[in-house]
């Protein structure tokens, strides 16, 4: 039976974790996300799990990372501020394939920015959050039951690809209260993904001799197989190396790791698509202001339908392309400056001046009226 | 129909969970309701708001639109100046008059109702942080909202220890909103 549930976008991804199998967090609060420390802190006791609040972000993310080293699924939680701070332990997740969740409730900035009020401003910062070279998987909710559902996705790519995975809500998002329809839990915990586990001779373990396009295969430590876990580029056991050829392959199987099984990662949705003579590009709570504009203008004989990428990166881009060079008429709307335009342009091979865009950066939705008003001026 | 809610105070008065019980009522009789806070990085004294859209039809967007929005209540000058534009003309605005101070052209555009929410509250019914729940009542009469819904949502959203005194605040900002009523409409 689907649950009904009345509930902010903020405790449906802690609800998520715990459905998901998620028995650790480690994390600091942050406005607007701390919610789901609140809720991760309440619900983890019950189900076995621990809970901690550590000294800083730093600590935060380094304590997850230590729990999913030892095979337990994990999470920490912050907004774009936090990031900024755990940037060096993304790194480690990135290079050592420590799987994690990192929910990022996005609030604008540089630096503390606008604490409460709703952005788009970190979509750059998901696809590059550290130095170094890596694919990003970044999943981006466009409602509250998607709060859940992309939650519990984000805990099975981590696993399936052992890789951090990054879910980006927005202050809207996160606070606002409404009514949700969950899956299943059945369903849930039948689709639940768990890491792979070696089982040969612990003497021949090679956690990352794996084919180019896999990832490790880490066992949980403390039971019986070694290996080495380091931030420094490294050989099949683990342990650091300089070779030219294992540097090489170590840094193109991060990337084909992903990049092979995008069908897996891609996730987008198209809303009135069909017939449209216009086409927005949204995503996250913009995309609910949207397709409030776009059934309003609908009822006016405008015919607009929506483009929604949920997984933000790797981006849908054969999708993207495929529709830009579909339609001459591209309204391209984010809270930020257009971090993900430039994601849609080099996809679509289209320039800039080919779209419209509704870019606000003031900490204030974007709201229906505003898309109503863009729109118009498109007809 | 769509009703669209405003409740503004400054932070630090909990007019959040009114707003959330009135979302979670009408999701219980089967239809939607959702409410989102708008509120700033100062702990205490940041105007606030809490829009709450409910409608028989899904709701997309969360935030009240405003010139469309139906009631506003309003426990601080400085949020009631801030967000009062957003009311429809001839919509209803219930403000405390100890701290609200509309001007007489205030008084021409919208249906105007002083209520004394935070003295019924820290006075009648004895503790301050029932206000929430004195807007509740005072909003679903005033929007004709089931009383019976709200009520029993109101009950069961509050802390247990807490439902009683709730329950008091609840039918003393009812029955202040209803004698207000037949005050100004004689």
């Amino acid at each position: 039976m689907p649950r009904e549930v009345v509930s902010t976008g903020n405790q449906l991804a802690a609800k998520a974790a715990i459905d998901a199998g998620c028995k650790f967090f480690g994390g600091y609060p942050i406005t607007p996300s701390s919610e789901i420390a609140h809720e991760m802190s309440r619900l983890l006791p019950k189900v076995g799990g621990v809970f901690i609040q550590m000294e800083d972000e730093i600590a935060g993310i380094s304590v997850a990372l230590g729990a999913s080293m030892s095979g337990v699924k994990s999470m920490t939680n912050t907004s774009g501020p936090g990031i900024s701070l755990k940037a060096e332990q993304i790194g480690l997740a990135f290079m050592a394939e420590t799987p994690l969740v990192i929910t990022n409730v996005m609030r604008g900035g540089p630096s503390t920015g606008l604490p409460t009020r709703p952005a788009q401003q970190d979509i750059l910062q998901a696809q590059a959050p550290t130095h170094g070279d890596y694919q990003s998987i970044t999943l981006c909710p466009g409602s509250l039951d998607e709060c859940y559902t992309e939650t519990v996705r984000a805990f099975n790519l981590a696993e399936r690809f052992m890789t951090p995975v990054f879910v980006l809500l927005d202050e809207t998002l996160g606070h606002m209260v409404g009514k949700a329809v969950l899956p299943d839990i059945e369903e849930v915990e039948a689709n639940i993904v768990n890491r792979r586990v070696y089982e040969g001779d612990p003497a021949t373990y090679e956690p990352y001799n794996v084919p180019q396009d896999e990832p490790a295969i880490l066992n949980p430590f403390f039971k019986g197989y070694r290996y080495h876990i380091t931030g420094l580029h490294h050989g099949p056991t683990g342990f650091p190396t300089e070779d030219a050829k294992l540097s090489q392959e170590l840094i193109d199987r991060l990337f084909n790791k992903i990049l092979a099984h995008k069908d897996e990662i891609e996730s987008y949705e198209e809303f009135m698509l069909d017939d449209a003579d216009i086409m927005v590009i949204a995503y996250g709570s913009v995309s609910l202001a949207a397709k409030e504009a776009i059934r309003q203008l609908r009822e006016e004989g405008i015919k607009v339908g929506l483009f929604r990428p949920i997984t933000l990166w790797p981006s849908p881009e054969e999708k993207i392309d495929e529709l830009c060079n579909k339609f001459d008429k591209i309204l391209v709307a984010e809270m930020n400056k257009g971090q993900y335009f430039k994601e849609i342009q080099r996809a679509s091979g289209k320039k800039a001046n080919d779209f419209e865009t509704l870019f606000k950066a003031n900490g204030r939705p974007i709201s229906p009226a505003e898309f109503k008003a863009k729109i118009k001026e498109m007809v | 129909m769509r009703k669209q809610l405003r409740f503004t105070g400054v932070g630090g008065q909990g007019v959040l969970l009114a707003g959330e019980i009135l979302a979670r009522a009408y999701v219980r009789a089967g239809k939607y309701g959702v409410q989102v806070g708008t509120y700033t990085s100062q702990v205490r004294g940041g105007p606030t708001k809490v829009d709450i859209i409910l409608d028989d039809e899904p709701i997309l967007y969360p935030y009240a639109v405003d010139g469309e929005i139906d009631f506003m209540l309003s426990v601080a000058d400085k949020s009631y100046q801030l967000f009062k534009e957003g009311v429809k003309e001839g919509g209803i605005i219930v403000y405390e008059p100890n701290l609200v101070y509309p001007s007489d052209d205030d008084k021409a555009r919208w249906k105007m109702f002083p209520i004394e929410v935070i003295t019924i509250a820290k006075e009648k019914v004895g503790n301050v942080i029932t206000q929430s729940v004195v807007a509740l009542a005072i909003a679903t009469r005033m929007n004709n909202l089931d009383k019976e819904l709200v009520y029993e949502t109101m009950i069961n959203t509050v802390p247990p220890k807490a439902v009683e005194v709730n329950k008091k605040a609840f039918e003393l900002g009812y029955q202040e909103a209803d004698e207000v009523l037949a005050k100004y409409s004689s």
